[in-house]
């Protein structure tokens, strides 16, 4: 009895209107993560090719590329999941990002380089004592979980998505 | 009504259902790829045009300007000592890494005597991504006046104060240029108005931006690098502790069988002497 109200209760938040609301939140909750992600980046183009480099993973051609590109990849996303539009594509696009993020640090922390990851800016070389590599994953990790979420249950209240009936 | 009739009506309604189920599911589809097309279209223009806007932002690799007598192709080394000298020091250093303090501190004097003596000719690379980490502006404005002190010549003496009077790494004392013109008043003919001028417009600030970015793709990461002849000696050469005596030892092991490099007026500016620091000037 107790189970089946439990089970009951599940189903609404996952199903009902509670689950659009939740979803809400997390999309908007991801959409600032990405914003300030985006925008610590864009201040100084040297800092963010330099923050890539420092991971000591692609070709120099590539650094600049991917150092400059990337806020406002970030910036878009945030843009995308602030008004709802495609919130499953764009979480699934969050999703690869976050799963490369991750690989890159945990490829930095496992080689012995001493960086500063460089997800809300800086970035860099710092001292080994000052490394947070554990921090940076866990983080990450988080942020993880609101895409996925929106992965599963994109539709949300306030969104363009909604509006247009998808 | 005949059974006929009603199983056509029937089969008629539901054809007519089908078919609008099946025209929206259409619809539905056309929108859904509508809105993943958005998608990528917004993501694939914002980023294209992000890292036009950033490419031009960026500041250039090769310097507008460089400071008088810097060297090699991009004129980001500033040298010390005859060039002719058999051996090369070659130094990377932050304005306000407090290691590079610890490393002037400790070497400057034997540095200086060895170039005098035409034995060692230093390279120094001004580098400032201090900045970057502990945020501020004391790296650059201070990597700024010491082009301008080699731009006037007199880059050895005032490299000498400013590490003499470094601040602390996380106190940003340098973002106020006035400090460092007060500290050029050390350095006898050194504070003129074209140096002030030169300090306060940040004169050289693409020359320091372009050392910086050289830096950053040498794959060095931290400063003091100190380099004898192309080898890392700091903090160590080998199993050797680096220590003046052994910064003579292995600059005179380098040197052996080469003749010393030429001394006198081609050698750098003088370093401050202690009247020059500390006496009242002659009026």
């Amino acid at each position: 009895m107790v189970e089946a109200v439990a089970v009951g209760s599940m189903r609404r938040v996952v199903d009902g209107p509670a689950a659009e609301w939740l979803s809400t939140v997390v999309r908007l909750a991801l959409a600032v993560v990405w914003a300030w992600a985006g925008l610590a980046k864009i201040s100084d183009p040297a800092v963010a090719a330099q923050a890539v480099r420092a991971y000591r993973i692609l070709p120099e051609g590539l650094v600049k590329p991917v150092g400059y590109g990337l806020p406002f990849l970030e910036l878009a996303l945030a843009l995308l999941l602030l008004v709802g539009l495609g919130v499953r594509i764009v979480a699934v696009i969050s999703v690869v990002l976050l799963l490369t993020f991750i690989a890159g640090i945990s490829s930095a922390w496992a080689r012995g380089i001493s960086i500063d990851c460089g997800c809300f800016g800086g970035g860099g070389a710092v001292a080994k004592s000052q490394t947070q590599y554990g921090q940076e994953i866990l983080r990450d990790c988080g942020f993880l979980l609101l895409a996925l979420w929106l992965v599963y249950r994109p539709r949300s209240k306030a969104s363009v998505d909604a509006w247009l009936a998808l | 009504m005949s059974e006929k009739n009603r199983d056509g009506k029937r089969s008629a309604r539901e054809r007519m259902q089908d078919e609008r189920a099946a025209q929206q599911a259409k619809a539905a589809r056309r929108k859904k790829l509508l809105v993943i097309g958005t998608v990528l279209v917004v993501i694939g223009a914002g980023v294209g045009i992000g890292i036009a806007v950033q490419n031009n932002r960026s500041a250039p690799s090769t310097p507008t300007a460089a400071p008088a007598g810097a060297i090699g192709d991009k004129k980001l080394i500033i040298p010390d000592g005859p060039a002719n000298a058999p051996s090369t020091l070659t130094v990377y250093e932050d304005p306000r890494c407090p290691a590079c303090g610890g490393f002037e501190h400790q070497f400057s004097a034997t540095i200086d005597q060895l170039q005098d003596q035409g034995k060692l000719y230093g390279n120094y690379h001004i580098v400032s991504f201090i900045d970057r980490h502990d945020s501020g502006h004391g790296s650059k404005n201070g990597a700024n006046a010491l082009a301008c002190a080699q731009d006037a010549g007199y880059f050895r003496a005032y490299h000498d104060v400013l590490y003499k009077n470094q601040p602390d790494e996380t106190v940003d004392t340098w973002k106020d240029k006035s400090q460092l013109i007060a500290l050029a008043k050390q350095v006898p003919g050194l504070d003129t108005p074209a140096f002030e001028n030169c300090v306060n417009s940040q004169h050289f600030k693409s020359w320091v931006s372009a050392v910086e970015q050289d830096f950053d793709k040498t794959g060095y990461t931290s400063t003091p690098t100190v380099l004898l002849n192309g080898k890392s000696i700091y903090p160590k050469n080998g199993n050797d502790e680096i220590s003046p005596d052994n910064l003579v030892k292995w600059v005179d092991e380098a040197n052996q069988g080469k003749p010393l490099g030429t001394t006198g007026s081609a050698s750098a500016s003088p370093a401050p002497t202690s009247t020059a620091a500390g006496a009242v000037p002659p009026n």
